[in-house]
């Protein structure tokens, strides 16, 4: 059987879910989950890494001479302007040149600024960043940020670090219909449920710090997570049955039935 | 078992409280994590992301400091130093200021005065800081003490109220738990007791199997160091995403702490105060031509949720007393451990949220 592989620009990956490193009880429990997790692709907060010496920063040295992708992301940015600002940095700093675009304007909310983000996503694009833009569940948004030339697409599923799940599956299941390029469940995640349901909704992968971190045991959760994706992917690609009203027999022998 | 500040401040309430305590300790009290810690009383800074359970324990601690710093002086006669600093949480980029702001509302609602501070007024409290340093929030709440003299300071205060202290046991072992409680060290003693209070940190681990639960206490080790300073260069606790500055009033500039994971090994690395040094000059410029002329490390034990494993093992009918795995807070947190071990020995109260056995199933 072909193996179950997906790409954001040319780089091809086999895992589908993408960690991210803050908020872990201590950095055992954080290099433990993320080994079991499985990831490929971590994700920080450019303005928490020590630019200046990455592989002695407090969370990067934990991860040191591995073998991850780095999804840099620019939360704190509250304009364009400064998003641009911080991916530069970021590459600058021999990180990576993939940027996950947050901008958010609200403290409380923390929920994107869709227009900031759709500006954000052309400079970088043309700057020749693969760009993973943080959005709403929009799903013209989406489209439009897939037209400005984003690698990735990453709707959110309700607030940061909520865990209110899926808020409006609806939404999540067109933007994927209508998707040229990968859509990855990015925030509000909660439960292994929400994780299987974004992935049998049809989303090349989710991307998730506090559910894992926050838990009673990271490591554990780790793991559960990343059977969620790997039993949501699977149902996916098996198809589900259709819903009914009404019940019918699983025997289904009426059928077989010899007159 | 251990002692360590958990255990010796434990101690020191019990024998207060009018129970007679035995602190049966491996090596020499203080010699671990204790001795090493730089001693931060920082509960908003030590918790940014909200207020849990966990910072609810640190602050309530905080607030418990000044009148246990007091007896603790006054029955030891020792003095040691404990600083009303306040703190600075610095930050680099703009992109920090929506971070900061957002702490700092939770945080006011929660004992802080905190206040977001820029430009001159922050230079004009910090006159050192880098210019590079683009905003900070200032907590005056927080203090620190210098936990070397804290440690022997409450060391005397158990042996004056009557504490029985047993020092260089090289190692015990617990026998019986259940009915009662006997322990017998490397040297042959046996010591029995009503209860028995495991304050072990890092080495908490090793009783899984003797109590047949889990208890996920793994060692950090956090390298520090430390400068001459004559004159004080860093007024405030001076915190980062790397690390943090601390001056004493001893004449040092104490710089940690350089986190890996290494076991038991306490062994001061090149690689791990390079590390300091490479942040620590971009917070304070100065430091780039300095050598610290000290360094040390120490074994933190961190627990696989961060919360520390404090109170009884309901498998043991309350015989057995958690108060490890306090990772970052052990000093802060030695009032409050104290109290809520003596708490429960005398009234049976509870915290579930730090409920040993909740990580065995």
């Amino acid at each position: 059987m072909k193996k179950d592989v997906w790409r954001i620009g040319d780089h091809v990956l086999t895992s589908r879910f993408f960690i991210g490193t803050g908020l872990f009880p201590s950095p055992y429990v954080q290099k433990e989950a993320i080994r079991e997790s499985g990831a490929e692709v971590l994700t920080f907060a450019i303005r928490r890494i020590n630019l200046a010496s990455t592989e002695d920063d407090s969370i990067l040295q934990h991860v040191e001479g591995e073998n991850f992708r780095f999804l840099p992301n620019t939360s704190g940015a509250s304009t364009a302007e400064e998003a641009v600002r911080i991916a530069r940095l970021a590459r600058a700093s021999g990180l990576s040149d993939w940027i996950k675009v947050e901008i958010s304007a609200n403290e409380r909310t923390l929920l994107p600024d869709p227009l900031e983000t759709l500006k954000a996503t052309e400079i970088l694009v043309k700057e020749g960043f693969t760009v993973l833009p943080y959005t709403s569940d929009d799903p013209i948004l989406c489209k439009r940020l897939e037209e400005a030339g984003a690698a990735a697409v990453m709707p959110g599923a309700a607030p940061i670090g909520t865990g209110l799940g899926i808020l409006n599956p609806y939404n999540i299941g067109l933007i994927v219909e209508e998707a040229k390029v990968p859509i990855i469940v990015d925030a509000g995640l909660g439960s292994v449920s929400d994780v299987a349901q974004a992935m049998e909704l049809g989303v090349s992968g989710v991307l998730m710090n506090t559910p894992v971190a926050k838990a009673k045991d990271p490591v554990g959760m780790a793991r559960a997570m990343r059977l969620a994706i790997e039993a949501g992917r699977l149902s996916y690609l098996s198809g589900r049955i259709s819903k009914k009203r009404y019940a019918s027999a699983s025997s289904g022998h009426e059928q077989f039935i010899v007159k | 078992m251990g002692g360590g500040v958990v255990g010796l401040s434990c101690a020191f309430e019990l024998q207060k409280r009018g129970h007679q305590a035995i602190v049966l300790e491996i090596g020499r009290c203080g010699g671990q994590a204790s001795g090493a810690a730089a001693g931060m009383l920082a509960p908003y800074s030590e918790n940014v992301e909200g207020p849990d359970d966990f910072f609810r324990l640190c602050r309530e601690s905080l607030r418990l400091y000044p009148s246990w710093r007091d007896e603790v002086r006054q029955v030891s006669g020792r003095t040691f130093e404990y600083t009303d600093s306040g703190s600075l949480y610095i930050a680099y980029h703009e992109a920090d200021r929506l971070a900061l702001e957002g702490r700092r509302l939770w945080q006011n609602e929660h004992g802080s005065s905190g206040i977001v501070l820029e430009g001159d007024e922050l230079f004009r409290q910090e006159p050192m800081l880098s210019r590079e340093v683009k905003a900070a929030l200032y907590t005056p709440e927080e203090s620190h003490v210098y936990a070397p003299d804290y440690v022997l300071a409450l060391e005397q205060a158990c042996r004056l109220t009557g504490v029985r202290i047993f020092e260089q046991l090289g190692s015990v072992t617990v026998d019986k738990w259940r009915e009662d409680v006997v322990v017998t060290a490397e040297t042959g003693w046996s010591f029995t007791g009503d209860r028995l209070i495991v304050c072990s940190g890092a080495w908490a681990q090793e009783l899984e199997d003797i109590f047949g639960i889990r208890i996920p206490v793994y060692p950090i080790r956090g390298q520090i160091c430390a400068y001459e300073a004559e004159v004080k260069p860093v007024q405030h606790m001076v915190f980062c995403n790397q690390g943090y500055l601390v001056a004493k009033e001893n004449g040092t500039l104490v710089c940690g702490a350089s986190e890996d994971v290494a076991g038991f090994d306490t062994t001061v690395t090149e690689r791990g105060i390079e590390r300091l040094r490479k942040w620590n000059k971009q917070a304070f410029p100065f430091l780039e031509e300095r050598e610290p002329f000290h360094r040390w490390a120490g074994l933190r034990p961190s627990t696989q949720d961060g919360f520390p494993l404090l109170g009884p093992l309901e498998e043991s009918g309350g015989r057995v007393i958690m108060a490890a795995g306090h990772y970052r807070n052990g000093i802060l947190l030695s009032p409050v451990t104290a109290q809520v071990v003596a708490d429960y020995i005398d009234n049976g109260s509870r915290l579930p949220a730090f409920a040993p056995e909740r990580f065995s199933y």
